[in-house]
């Protein structure tokens, strides 16, 4: 399998080297003309290929519409992208140490991320919960945690990005409005983002979580409470990248991004709000995977599309609503465990096609992804990463400076063709809730994963370490394994019993039966959950209670039952 | 039903939700010609190991992506020993540092494949090792 030069060792210590095989990788080209998503391109691109692209109308500068090299006209010019590695790990205390350290290493914005037991909608106390508890993020369980993952930082200041991406989204926003509240923050002007994307987070393996009704519901009462109460927040990231991670191309991970996208805003639409009330703050989650020309091309085709989305079929006026704010988040799935050094190479070429693309924040995977959680020293890496690209490489100087290639139009023009025409196939299906409920789209990522796995057992698609060029597995991870200790789980687990056992019930009962009853009439239930979050209920109880109004168990795993029968 | 066939159990314990994985090589094993079980998500080491008996499987694939490995990999060996399933071929694959593995196999896992494996040395390595089948 490997490509290296074979050779002999002698017993004199020198080698002998195979000449012949030196000769062959001399003259060896590339086996594939083909990108990471199987289009065919040319040898060379000319002025021929740009012949029917009107720039003023197709292309047009940076600032303006239809947006396709960038937001804004001065770029990077204006203010660096934000630069901002995602946290989460054993408790809330844990998560916030690691947080303020990557803060003291010049990280630019927060970014915490809920574990697993948390978007299921688990209480630490669950009995599933228990084994599982911070082992890939953090369990906000009451406002007390919230408390304690917030500690010190100045919500008006920084910009936070929670992520909980499941309906739990909805616990994380009356938490975060609790602590801020009590704090005494004026919420309207608290600036940052929850990801709030419960509808793809079924493909992320949570769907007793998120059922598709309770999804849109929650999903929506998240974006219409922030558009109403907290203007400054950005209420919604639709999570294209972990779309892109279950095996598909670059063109798929936009269209049915998009479709997502659209389920949310159908919603919000049918409950009276008009498209330039809320979607200037839409913002999306973007992978960027290792085909660097393709990933640049697909970030410029998307915000091409979604301008025309937002002003052709949705009427908006306000050019704010026609701008694709995206985040990045390089490609996980593109990293390996073999030779694990070499994904610091991989996650710079992939953070360097978002800034060329325009990015507005970036988290660099850490090397260490495909073995355990980021250690600090693998969360540094990640962030010095962005730093020298930032500080070093002079990017930040030209807003879309492949902006007029002749190869990076015609591919954008590609992907958005290839975007628009998979967009048309849902839509012809009966829209992406129908795609969803009929599981076409399950199918889809499903054949695309295996696709993608035998290109790399038949060496269509090459990774270093993988199919070729590999060596003696490692038998040990360059800069240390990050473990969770398991007192942190424990502490936090006694802490949570503790508070079920002083909470005064009567209270809490009346402001469960408060939410219930909102919930029952169809009402927005987060100004009812924050009520009940300040007499702490837990995240399970907020859920369950929404969850038995919408003909669910109250308990996702359904083991436990509602304490307020 | 082929009583030739190689039967393999494919599963995720707890609640670990990276299921791409797993569903790829159970489709590949399939391909492979192998008799393939998937029991889904959200599995205990109890239901597993239930399954593992009722169906009569000569493998038991896991998949591991959320570092629960350490935590659920004892449950199931201490289960299979309960059942008598020693002659069942353990088999677990995901994401773990390195430095996991002799840990698991220690713990009585027959054999581990990290990310990256590929299909080929998967099959191999059960074809070799369920002795009588193919």
């Amino acid at each position: 399998m490997s490509q290296g030069h074979e050779t002999k060792k002698n017993p004199d210590g020198s080698c002998d080297v195979s000449w012949d095989d030196y000769l062959k990788s001399y003259y060896e080209k590339p086996q594939s003309a083909k990108t990471w998503s199987g289009y065919d391109v040319q040898e060379l691109y000319t002025p021929d290929d740009l012949v029917k692209n009107d720039y003023k109308k197709n292309v047009g500068d940076a600032g303006d519409y239809p947006f396709t090299r960038g937001l804004h006209r001065n770029m990077f010019r204006g203010r660096y992208w934000t630069r901002r590695e995602v946290v989460g790990i054993g408790s809330p205390a844990d998560t916030h140490e690691r947080a303020a350290f990557c803060f003291e290493q010049g990280g630019s914005g927060l970014n915490t991320i809920a574990d697993v037991t948390y978007e299921m909608g688990l209480d630490v106390d669950h009995p599933w919960a228990e084994n599982e508890v911070g082992l890939t993020g953090v369990n906000i369980t009451s406002v007390k945690d919230m408390e304690t993952l917030v500690g010190d930082i100045p919500l008006d200041k920084v910009s936070w990005s929670l992520i909980t991406a499941s309906t739990a989204a909805a616990a994380t926003m009356a938490q975060y409005v609790v602590v801020a509240q009590q704090k005494n923050y004026d919420i309207s002007l608290l600036r940052g983002s929850i990801q709030n994307d419960p509808i793809h987070f079924r493909y992320c393996g949570f769907r007793p979580a998120c059922p598709l009704d309770l999804s849109v519901k929650l999903g929506s009462d998240v974006m219409e409470y922030c558009t109403r109460h907290m203007p400054k927040f950005y209420y919604t990231t639709v999570n294209m990248y972990d779309l892109r991670e279950q095996g598909i191309n670059a063109h798929q991970e936009v269209a049915y991004g998009f479709g997502i996208a659209m389920c949310y805003i159908d919603e919000l639409l049918r409950r009276g709000l008009h498209i330039d009330d809320f979607a200037p703050r839409f913002t999306f989650y973007v992978s960027c995977h290792v085909d660097f020309f393709e990933e640049i091309a697909k970030i410029r085709a998307a915000r091409r599309m979604w301008a025309k989305l937002m002003k052709e079929k949705y009427g908006a006026k306000d050019p704010r609503s026609m701008q694709f704010r995206f985040a990045v988040h390089t490609a996980g799935c593109s990293l390996v465990p073999q030779q694990p050094l070499n994904n610091i190479v991989r996650i710079a070429y992939e953070a360097l096609a978002a800034v060329l693309g325009g990015v507005q924040s970036l988290h660099c995977c850490s090397y260490d992804e495909p073995m355990c959680l980021p250690t600090e020293k693998g969360h540094l890496q990640a962030l010095r990463t962005q730093q020298i690209l930032a500080y070093e490489t002079g990017v930040t100087n030209v807003a879309d400076p492949l902006g007029g290639s002749y190869y990076i139009e015609s591919l954008t023009d590609k992907i958005e063709e290839e975007a628009l025409r998979c967009m048309k196939e849902v839509e012809e299906l009966g829209g992406m809730e129908e795609a969803i409920r009929t599981e076409w789209l399950d199918r889809k990522f499903e054949i695309e994963a295996v696709k993608r796995q035998k290109e790399v057992d038949n060496r269509d698609k090459l990774i270093v370490g993988v199919n070729i060029f590999d060596s003696e597995p490692e038998t040990k991870t360059p800069l240390g394994v990050q473990r969770i200790a398991e007192q942190s789980a424990k502490r936090q687990i006694s802490e949570v019993q503790a508070l079920k056992r002083s909470r005064d019930m009567t209270t809490l009962r009346e402001a469960i039966d408060r939410l219930r009853d909102v919930a029952s009439r169809g009402k927005n239930t987060i100004p009812a959950m924050i009520e009940a979050t300040k007499a702490f209920a837990t995240t399970a109880e907020l859920l369950g209670t929404v969850r038995e109004v919408m003909g669910y168990p109250y308990d996702p795993m359904q083991v436990i039952e509602s304490p307020f029968k | 039903m082929n009583q030739n066939k190689i039967k393999v159990i494919v599963s995720k314990v707890g609640l670990d939700g990276h299921d791409r994985g797993v569903k790829v090589v159970a489709t590949l094993l399939k391909e492979a010609g192998m008799e393939v079980v998937y029991l889904g998500m959200y599995q205990t080491p109890e239901g597993v190991i239930k399954a593992a008996v009722d169906e009569d499987a000569d493998v038991i694939g896991l998949s591991y992506l959320s570092g629960e490995h350490l935590v659920y990999t004892p449950k199931i060996v201490d289960e299979m020993r309960k059942s008598g399933l020693d002659d069942v071929l353990l088999v677990v694959g995901g994401s773990f540092p390195p430095e996991d593995v002799p840990v698991m196999k220690e713990m009585g896992v027959d054999e581990v494949f990290r990310g990256g494996s590929l299909t080929e040395s998967i099959v191999d390595y059960i074809k070799k090792n369920t002795r009588g089948k193919s």
